[in-house]
């Protein structure tokens, strides 16, 4: 596939160039570095769900599932196993995806609300497992990774920088497995299905297939995220890493708010949403308990209100890829040979 | 496939909504190169009987044979694979995709992306669209609408195309044009069943008509059998006016006759 450089992949590879030399230029242990490297996360995540949510237009309020699925099973192969997390977070991305592909049995036949609320009973029924299986789990004590120093085998380091750029990383990957999927034939079959998913079947596009493939590969992404996510912050129970609101909806807010099924409305929406909120929290959660909460909650209603198609809609449309015209035709192709 | 196997064959197909018959039991055959229109009145089940044989709607009884295999029960997509799709009625594009997008998206059913574009380029060209290919389907007229949705199933690259109601909107000459196609489509081995309600367009293009109504076949036959059906005029003016029409007696329902026999 020829990718052309459109001004749209300049600024994201600037981005990029920008955001690995972060690190340098603010308090390597500092507070700003740690929400620069869970801005990027959230960014990493909200892509993950970008590829159902964004490109399919199945909004799954239950990514927490996964994104729990892939923390519990890198921890727990570590502690309980040995096993490094380099190797679980691989195991727990397999498990989510398997777990995606039995999901979507029963689901891919409900529509809107109705697909929301299967998935989002999904990561509920998730959460109540693993509160109440403590004998894997830990129950609601949670899991915490022990402090082992530098070990980059086993995925531990001193500085926050290291995390940072491996979540930088993690984020160059998800945001490339999303431009390849976006840009070749899937791409093409996810749209048809999101904008109109009986004509798509009747154009030949096996739809349960292609939704299948996306959820698939968007919950070993999330999973991947999840592991990352707990090797990063050292500790996790159940009910964060679960969270309908912490986890489910943010990711899927992200995503919208900074423009559904593109590629860098994620990343623009955790730039923005991530911080805002932690402003939000350093100055008014001693006012009153939950004004930061409401604050965050009416600047995201105004957001969606203002522009329900993300902050990418200000983009230039002309310097969005299309698809581009074939060469003319020779002569008078034959059409009608059909699958002989 | 043999040559004496009719490449469509619908056998007794059935579609029930509730208590409602909404297709009754319809059995015909298409041979391959035909081009056959199928008319009948608002609601006489046109459409069901379209979505039953492309798989969008679960057939209640009976079956359909495509070359001879059976593709009732199969999924559309594996209906269009087996070479038969329809048009919508209601232009169903894809909306935030270009005109060549839209084509692109079928023509993958048979190529990989990079031919799947020569292709839909290709079939753009040939309905006279090409110069539209990179436009939003949200900013075409209705007639082009109808033509790319057209076009988009001529790139699954069917053996058999139902069409419904792609001339609606179109000026004579635009239809003129349209039909011209489709009579070149055919003769490259092409086999259609039309829905369409200029009985102008349908008495010039079919070679072969069936009448429906109450979700059942009424009448076959050539344009001109048809036309002069007592059955069918009575199905298109109501109980009595197939009487009434032929004694010449006024019925108030002129403009349907005119539209029945233009």
């Amino acid at each position: 596939m020829r990718a052309k450089l459109t001004p749209g992949l300049v600024l994201l590879l600037l981005f990029f160039v920008a955001a690995a030399l972060l690190p340098f230029y603010v308090d390597p242990r500092g507070h700003v570095l740690r929400i620069a490297a869970m801005a990027l996360l959230f960014a990493a995540l909200a892509q993950s769900w970008n590829i159902v949510g964004g490109l399919a237009n199945q909004v799954s309020l239950g990514h927490a599932a996964f994104f729990g699925i892939g923390a519990y099973t890198s921890s727990l192969l570590y502690l309980r196993l040995g096993i490094s997390p380099w190797l679980g977070l691989v195991a727990g991305a397999a498990l989510a995806g398997l777990a995606a592909a039995l999901l979507s049995l029963p689901t891919f036949r409900l529509k809107g609300h109705y697909f929301a609320l299967a998935t989002l009973a999904f990561a509920e029924v998730m959460r109540v497992i693993a509160n109440s299986w403590a004998s894997l789990t830990g129950g609601p004590v949670g899991v915490s990774i022990p402090f082992v120093g530098s070990q980059p085998l086993n995925f531990a380091f001193r500085a926050v920088s290291s995390y940072y750029w491996i979540i930088l990383g993690l984020l160059a990957l998800v945001c490339l497995v999303f431009g390849l999927l976006a840009r070749g034939a899937i791409g093409y079959r996810l749209r048809a299905v999101r904008e109109n998913e009986a004509a798509a079947e009747v154009a030949g596009v096996d739809t349960f297939r292609v939704k299948l493939t996306a959820s698939v590969i968007s919950a070993a992404l999330t999973a991947v995220c999840g592991s990352v996510f707990a090797q990063f912050t050292f500790f996790f129970d159940p009910d964060s890493i679960f969270s309908l609101a912490g986890v489910s909806v943010r990711m899927a807010m992200i995503a919208i708010v900074g423009g559904l099924g593109t590629l860098a409305g994620p990343i623009i929406g955790a730039l923005f949403l991530i911080p805002l909120e932690e402003t939000a929290n350093a100055f008014l959660s001693s006012k009153a308990a939950g004004l930061s909460q409401l604050v965050f909650g009416a600047i995201l209603i105004a957001a969606i209100l203002i522009q329900p198609r993300g902050i990418m809609a200000y983009w230039p449309k002309r310097w969005s890829r299309r698809a581009p015209s074939p060469a003319a035709p020779r002569a008078e192709p034959a059409l009608a040979k059909g699958g002989q | 496939m043999n040559a004496h196997t009719p490449v469509l064959e619908a056998q007794a197909i059935a579609v029930t909504f509730g208590g409602l018959k909404a297709v009754d039991g319809i059995s015909f055959t298409l041979k391959a190169g035909e081009i056959v229109g199928l008319i009948g009145p608002n609601g006489a089940g046109k459409t069901t009987l379209f979505n039953a044989l492309v798989g969008l709607q679960r057939l209640t009884s009976g079956q359909v044979l495509l070359g001879g295999d059976k593709v009732s029960g199969l999924k559309p997509h594996r209906v269009a694979g087996k070479g038969m799709t329809k048009t919508f009625q209601n232009a169903a594009l894809f909306p935030d995709m270009s005109v060549l997008e839209n084509v692109l998206t079928a023509a993958l059913l048979r190529h990989d992306l990079a031919s799947a574009r020569e292709r839909a380029g290709a079939v753009l060209h040939r309905l006279g669209l090409g110069a539209i290919a990179q436009t939003d389907v949200a900013d075409l007229t209705f007639p082009q609408k109808a033509l790319v949705e057209m076009a988009r199933a001529l790139a699954t690259e069917p053996k058999v195309l139902l069409l419904d109601e792609v001339m609606a909107a179109l000026t004579p000459s635009e239809m003129d044009e349209v039909m011209a196609v489709i009579r070149s489509l055919r003769d490259e081995g092409l086999t259609f069943l039309v829905v369409e309600h200029h009985m102008r367009a349908i008495m010039a293009l079919c070679d072969r008509l069936l009448v429906v109504n109450f979700g059942r076949l009424i009448a076959q036959g050539t344009p001109a059998e048809v036309a002069n059906d007592p059955v069918v005029i009575e199905a298109y003016l109501g109980q009595g006016a197939a009487h009434g029409a032929a004694t010449g007696a006024a019925t108030g329902s002129t403009t349907v006759a005119g539209g029945a026999h233009a």
